[in-house]
């Protein structure tokens, strides 16, 4: 589904993604985990070329992304959905307006708009906030904006740039199950960029670890389920104890 | 109503037409040149969806020129130009030529700003979807930044009706021509305090009009 081959990547002089070669099969629910600074989003950017790699081939089911004219490219990404850490929505725009412009930008035929957009809203159980503005929301509500978004042109992959890093656990759980729907559902492929272990181990049957521009290793896992992400207040205090454990040490 | 004001009523009214007419065309330059100079600005930057260096430096140097200008310099310099498209260079038409110039310059720098401030990951969702430009630039900035247009357009039109009294020199008229005629060189004192009241209201009024109209449509 998703192909990369021998991509490298610089920002002025600095390397960042060191030929890369990765394969991504249809259907998987892939995790890129690594610490800050090890090139896991601008591995997932250059999926869907945010970033234009300087040597290398990305190819998404079958069509090389970095031989196409700009005209082309802009087609190959309506199939691509992407949903990123802070959302990314037009705060000038209702949660349906939201949601209508990805169609309206893939020409979608007009008369059925409505109902697809109620359709992809309903599916991230927003249909009552349609009329509402992205600042009246929650953190975890824009984001299935988001997902309705990127979900609304029926893409075949859907990139994942840290989706739960700027929310609660509880809320994060959420957001991995509505994730696990669309796989489960829609069998659309999910490539995950993440810091955090929970979420990769939650939901993702194979992991990439990277570490300083270069993949470490990639391995199939089971994945342990959502509800391993604890809601409890107690989560809390656990990682509120870690962090005092990681300064006495 | 004080005497003076009725005595003059029919100048003042003609004066108050002038104005409209110098400052409207100046609006209507803003929006139909400044609007895209600006946003082609924005849009050639470093690392922005259409980077070009060369459309860059050549319309930024150019705002920039003629912002440099003192406006009554800008308005004697561009006398050859104005008469070359006009056919004269005094009057209220030949007026509309020097202050559309400025008018492009003025908002452009504010579109360009405003363009600015929104959030790079809009832009990236954007790009994301497979928006082309001209659709990043309607469906996405625009829409994102529009309360910022309008308070940009709103002190624009403020400083044009400033421009517009510079005009007496090429006989554009206006109030702030009338002003000084009436009021100051024939020693009307009151008349002119009159005319700078009227003045006073039309400021309030846009700039009321200006921010209500910016605060409704936005909803950040």
């Amino acid at each position: 589904m998703i192909k990369l081959v021998n991509v490298s990547k610089s920002f002025s002089r600095f390397k960042v993604i060191k030929s890369v070669s990765l394969t991504i099969d249809k259907g998987e629910v892939h995790g890129i985990i690594g610490a800050s600074g090890a090139g896991k989003s601008t591995l997932l950017r250059l999926v869907n070329l945010l970033e234009i790699p300087d040597e290398g081939e990305v190819r998404v089911n079958g069509q090389n992304l970095t031989n196409l004219r700009s005209k082309e490219l802009r087609q190959a990404r309506k199939s691509i959905g992407m949903i990123f850490q802070h959302f990314n929505l037009v705060a000038n725009k209702t949660v349906y307006e939201n949601v209508a412009v990805s169609l309206e930008l893939a020409n979608f035929p007009k008369k059925e708009r409505k109902d697809r957009v109620i359709e992809c809203l309903q599916f991230v159980g927003l249909e009552d906030l349609m009329k509402q503005y992205p600042a009246q929301l929650s953190g975890g509500q824009k984001q299935r904006v988001a997902i309705a978004r990127a979900l609304a042109n029926n893409p075949q992959v859907l990139l994942c740039d840290e989706p739960t890093s700027s929310l609660d656990p509880n809320i994060s759980a959420e957001i991995l199950g509505v994730l696990e729907n669309i796989n489960k559902v829609l069998g659309v492929t999910i490539v995950i960029v993440s810091h955090e272990m929970e979420v990769i181990k939650s939901i993702c049957n194979r992991v990439t670890v990277m570490a300083n521009g270069e993949i470490y290793d990639t391995v199939l896992t089971e994945p342990i389920g959502i509800h391993h992400i604890d809601k409890s207040p107690s989560y809390f205090i656990e990682q509120l104890a870690k962090v005092g454990e990681m300064d006495d040490a | 109503m004080p005497d003076i004001l009725v005595q003059y009523e029919a100048e003042i009214w003609v004066s108050i037409g002038e104005t409209f007419i110098m400052v409207g065309a100046s609006l209507g330059a803003a929006i139909l040149l400044g609007l895209p100079v600006g946003t082609l600005l924005f849009l050639c930057r470093k690392g922005e969806v259409i980077e070009n260096r060369l459309v860059f430096t050549v319309l930024n140097l150019l705002v920039n020129i003629i912002r440099s200008f003192p406006f009554l310099l800008l308005v004697v310099f561009l006398i050859p130009f104005t008469r070359l498209i006009i056919g004269t260079a005094i009057g209220t038409t030949a007026a509309i030529v020097p202050l559309s110039i400025i008018a492009i310059a003025h908002y452009s720098r504010l579109v360009e700003q405003s363009l600015l401030d929104v959030p790079k990951g809009v832009m990236e969702a954007a790009i994301s979807m497979g928006a082309s430009v001209k659709e990043i630039v309607f469906k996405f900035l625009y829409v994102e930044t529009r309360s910022g247009l309008v308070l940009g357009l709103t002190t624009s039109i403020i400083s044009f009706i400033s421009y517009s009294t510079i005009m007496g020199v090429v006989g554009g008229g206006g109030i702030g021509d009338f002003a000084i005629r009436y009021g100051y060189q024939q020693f009307k004192t009151d008349l002119m305090i009159y005319m700078i009241i009227i003045m006073i209201i039309l400021v309030q009024l846009i700039q009321f009009t200006g921010t209500t109209i910016a605060r409704i449509i936005d909803k950040r």
